[in-house]
């Protein structure tokens, strides 16, 4: 009996094994920890309860990581009619498996959602969470523009916010590689941008 | 009887109309001053235009249209120098409080600017220019022989045949364009805002356009004598120039950092930019 002979035949006979299937799994090690591995989840599978049944956020959030990462495209619906063939072979056998992989896989996306490193200073300065984040002498300046020039108080907020992202890069920059003359020069403009924003603020010859 | 009665109404309605016009009225005023050599002139106006150019002779004219009434201008002259101040009254906002400046100044003139909103506007000037605007969107032009210094927030700024001087823009997300800008010193520095340049390189300059996330474009001929370094830390760079090495510090990296000179490196380059693309392209 060859490996696919025996999948095949694990399919139809589920839990239960034929003496050929037996022989089998005495001579091939890769189908002996399959079964082994299909057990073991069969097994727990059985523990989980109705209770810990993924909610559809845990879904979604799964289908658009996927989605984000490229591993999937197009429709649900062109995508369930497309594996729609397989899904009754792995209905059978790999439920138990998909629902523990998914339920772990969820909460591990869950998880990295909240603890996703930077991707660029740019997109650093928008993804910090909550405006409280900015320093108390920021705040200072942004309600002295807001009571000087209110219309301008979001452009500030907004500029200044994209300079501190460029100080943050270019601190980490610098403190890699405290030799690398580019890492100085990066952080030197950043600081003069934010002496920039800030003397703009605060010029006293607008009204 | 009934015609004393019409005529009241009418003085009424009169009344009415002259009070809601004289409360948007707009006001055009004009200021004329004598200066002499290389003037210094300024001009502070938190919302509104401000036009520059080159008058004939030693005068400085200043042509202001006012909006309302909740704003009035001060102006002095103090020697050979010249302020000009929107002053706003108590309830401007950024409509009523809205001057439009038209100046015309000596050629050698040096010009100070500032305004919020702008946009600014300076040409065929040879002193110094310092443009100072939040949002303004800024446009200089044939300017030779002084040095050019703007500051933006987010305000886009456009220098086009700017030459033999210094030029140093600092704008935190305002895009920022040069064309046919040369001189001993051009520094751009940028947080988000693009940076395009499209000139020669030329005068033995130092040229420095950095930016944190915004991406770099420049555009010198096949000609370009130049000593240039280029790195992104996480965009990308290329190179369209065959470049020859040169013994440096720098550590070049394909895709990220490249380095090297063109003809006799008369001026030095720095591209630099943190997170943006960087490219260098031939014209």
């Amino acid at each position: 009996m060859t490996c696919e002979e025996f999948e095949r035949v694990l399919q139809e006979l589920g839990a239960s094994h034929g003496i050929e299937q037996e022989a089998h799994l005495k001579s091939c090690s890769a189908c002996s920890d399959l079964v082994s591995d299909l057990n073991a989840i069969s097994q727990q599978a059985r523990l989980l309860q109705a209770s810990e049944e993924p909610s559809p956020w845990v879904w979604n959030s799964i289908e658009l990581a996927l989605r984000q990462d490229g591993l999937i495209h197009g429709s649900q619906r062109e995508r369930a009619s497309t594996f729609a063939p397989l899904l009754n072979w792995k209905l059978r056998w790999l439920v138990p498996l998909a629902a523990a992989f998914l339920v772990a896989f969820g909460v591990l996306m869950h998880e990295r959602g909240t603890g996703q490193p930077p991707l660029s200073g740019t997109e650093t300065a928008r993804l910090q969470p909550g405006e409280a984040a900015m320093p108390s002498d920021d705040q200072q300046l942004l309600n002295t523009v807001g009571a000087r020039m209110p219309s301008m108080r979001a452009a500030y907020e907004t500029n200044l916010r994209s300079v501190n992202a460029y100080i943050r890069d270019a601190e980490q920059s610098a403190h890699s590689d405290p030799n690398d003359e580019v890492a100085q020069q990066y952080l030197m403009n950043a600081y003069e941008q934010r002496a920039m924003v800030y003397e703009m603020a605060l010029d006293r010859s607008l009204p | 009887m009934y015609r004393k009665q019409s005529a009241a109404t009418f003085a009424v309605v009169m009344v009415l109309v002259l009070t809601a016009f004289a409360a948007d009225e707009t006001t055009r005023k004009e200021f004329h001053f004598k200066v002499g050599h290389r003037a210094s002139v300024s001009i502070i106006n938190q919302y509104g235009p401000i036009s520059v150019k080159p008058g004939p002779g030693k005068h400085v004219v200043v042509n202001a249209i006012l909006h309302s009434n909740k704003v009035e201008i001060d102006q002095s002259k103090s020697g050979n120098r010249v302020s000009v101040f929107s002053h706003l009254l108590e309830g401007a906002d950024a409509e009523t409080g809205q001057v439009d400046y038209e100046v015309q100044v000596p050629a050698d003139a040096s010009v100070t600017l500032h305004s919020a909103t702008g946009p600014l506007h300076v040409e065929k000037l040879h002193g110094d220019v310092i443009l100072e605007g939040n949002t303004a969107v800024v446009d200089v032009r044939d300017l030779s022989a002084g040095h050019v210094h703007i500051k933006t927030l987010n305000g886009a700024v456009t220098l086009t045949n700017v030459s033999d001087g210094h030029v140093e823009i600092t704008s935190v997300s305002g895009d920022v364009a040069l064309n046919a800008v040369s001189g001993s010193l051009v520094h751009v520095n940028s947080s988000s805002g693009k940076i395009h340049y499209d000139g020669e390189f030329g005068e033995a300059g130092d040229y420095s356009l950095t930016s944190h996330s915004g991406d770099i474009e420049a555009i010198a001929p096949a000609y370009a004598s130049i000593e240039v370094v280029a790195r992104s830390v996480q965009g990308k760079v290329e190179n369209d120039f065959p470049l020859q090495p040169e013994h440096t510090s720098f550590v070049a990296r394909a895709g990220s950092a490249f380095a090297g000179t063109m003809g006799k490196a008369a001026s030095s380059v720095k591209l630099l930019s943190f997170s943006g693309k960087i490219h260098l392209k031939k014209r």
